[in-house]
């Protein structure tokens, strides 16, 4: 028990914590961006304009089937050589997240709206409604119903591979600890501990959010 | 002038020949019910005079208006013809009264109050008040079709057009909902029904039209004469073969 209240002195505990808030400022920002972009594209692939929703079709399913970590690695060490720009880690671990997820949601989207029946669609026109109107009112609604788990989970997801930005020395909360126990390996224990209960708080409040606002949309 | 008017009107999906050579005029106030085995039609006809789908070729006129016409405002002639479906298709994420007041607010810009006041007549129609405040998947499916045909109605339309609206709903159902539509006939409406319904072909058609691989082969006034004296060999075969399951 000694091991423990050794590995959870204060220091250890608020560099944990900092790597906690680096982790989530990741999230959060990547999950505003991609959400916009998964969201623009998503619907621009389901609406079969000519061309451009089969090349947002391409790029989407391209993304979607790489590695995180590959795109990681192509934003930090790959774009300096490219584009001749370097973010640091932090940019270079929200560009790669958006990224990425933006793909993912893009298709969650896509098919959140098509899973609505499209009599649905047909019934509304036919009532005199326009295409925009018809989306507005009856289709997106339903989608969004739809989505809201599959998304729950996505985001839950990007929280979590966060921690792959260890890898490019990103200070969040998994770099954190193992710096930590890098120090003192008897500390690893006490550390896997800590981040399990620290991803799983933050995990879990996502769910309950995500909990709260499908209650907020089906009484609306 | 016709309410609905095809010239030689052709529709084609990719190859296929989905109508062909239609020429039909029906008149405001007409009941006309389309009839014909699966597959040779009826419901691309229904769709192409909403503009669910496009014609090839030839003329459609709406009211006078050519729905080929690049300069006809489809949505103004989707707001006067309405359509009940076979699967009812009531707007899932809403109630009963907003699945009626929806177009006449939107489309129509009527008031809410205005609108749920002339729901509440058009319920009173259909006999279904008491479901104002339900879901969709509260309703039995003929209770779904009835409400349909209000949400419909809410629009005024000119013409009504019906695709099999009682082909998904248990026999015991099904007599309401023509009840309905028989109501709806006798205060004038325009009608096109595709049906297998002979019995409400007969009481409440003005005419018959028979449809088989995307013709129309018959086209009679006299309903209850092509019942029993139909002159293509086609719609013999297709009559005694539905007139058997009844
Ligand atoms: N969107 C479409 N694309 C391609 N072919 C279609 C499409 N819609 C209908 N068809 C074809 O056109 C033909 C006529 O279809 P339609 O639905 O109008 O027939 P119907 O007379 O209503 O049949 P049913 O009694 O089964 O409803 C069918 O052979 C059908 O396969
Ligand atoms: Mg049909």
């Amino acid at each position: 028990m000694d091991i423990f209240a050794q590995a959870y002195q204060w220091v250890n505990l608020k560099y944990l914590l900092e790597g906690l808030w680096v982790t989530v400022e990741v999230s959060v920002i990547s999950i505003l961006f991609s959400f916009i972009i998964g969201a623009i594209f998503g619907l621009l692939r389901y609406m079969k304009i000519k061309y451009l929703s089969m090349i947002v079709g391409f790029i989407v399913d391209i993304i979607r089937n790489l590695p995180l970590l590959l795109i990681i690695f192509f934003t930090y060490f790959g774009l300096p050589n490219v584009i001749g720009v370097r973010f640091n880690t932090l940019w270079a671990t929200i560009i790669a997240m958006t990224v990425f997820e933006s793909a993912m949601l893009a298709e969650i989207i896509r098919s959140g709206i098509m899973a609505v029946d499209s009599g649905q669609m047909e019934a509304a026109r036919s009532n005199g409604l326009t295409y925009w109107q018809t989306m507005y009112h009856i289709i997106l609604p339903q989608a969004v119903k739809k989505m809201i788990p599959p998304i729950v989970s996505q985001f839950i997801s990007l929280v979590k591979d966060t921690s792959l930005a260890t890898i490019i020395v990103l200070p969040e909360l998994m770099f954190h600890a193992q710096v930590i126990y890098g120090q003192n390996t008897n500390f690893m224990i006490p550390m896997f501990l800590a981040l399990a209960v620290l991803y799983f708080i933050v995990c879990y409040l996502l769910s309950v959010l995500a909990k709260f606002l499908d209650r907020r949309l089906s009484k609306a | 002038m016709s309410m609905i008017e095809f010239n030689n009107v052709e529709k084609y999906y990719g190859k296929f020949h989905a109508l062909k050579n239609i020429n039909l005029k029906i008149d405001q106030g007409e009941v006309v019910t389309i009839i014909g085995p699966s597959g040779s039609g009826k419901s691309t006809l229904l769709r192409c005079i909403n503009g669910l789908e496009t014609v090839t070729s030839g003329q459609l006129l709406i009211n006078g208006y050519d729905l080929a016409d690049k300069k006809t405002d489809m949505n103004k002639t989707r707001k006067n013809v309405g359509m009940v479906f076979q699967h009812f298709n009531l707007y899932a994420n809403k109630t009963v009264m907003q699945n009626i007041t929806l177009g006449p607010q939107v489309v129509l810009k009527q008031s809410k109050a205005q609108s749920e006041e002339e729901a509440h007549k058009l319920l009173e129609l259909v006999g279904l008040n008491e479901k104002a405040n339900s879901f969709p998947d509260q309703l039995s499916g003929g209770q779904q079709q009835r409400i349909a045909i209000a949400r419909s109605l809410a629009m005024k339309p000119k013409a009504l057009l019906f695709d099999e609206p009682t082909s998904a709903l248990d026999p015991e159902m099904i007599g309401d909902v023509l009840n309905v539509m028989k109501t709806v006939a006798e205060q004038g409406m325009t009608m096109v029904v595709v049906t297998h319904e002979m019995g409400f072909a007969q009481e409440v058609g003005d005419r018959i039209v028979f449809m088989a691989d995307g013709s129309i082969l018959e086209d009679h006034s006299d309903v209850a004469g092509f019942f029993k004296q139909p002159n293509d060999e086609r719609a013999r075969v297709f009559l005694s073969k539905v007139i058997k399951h009844m």
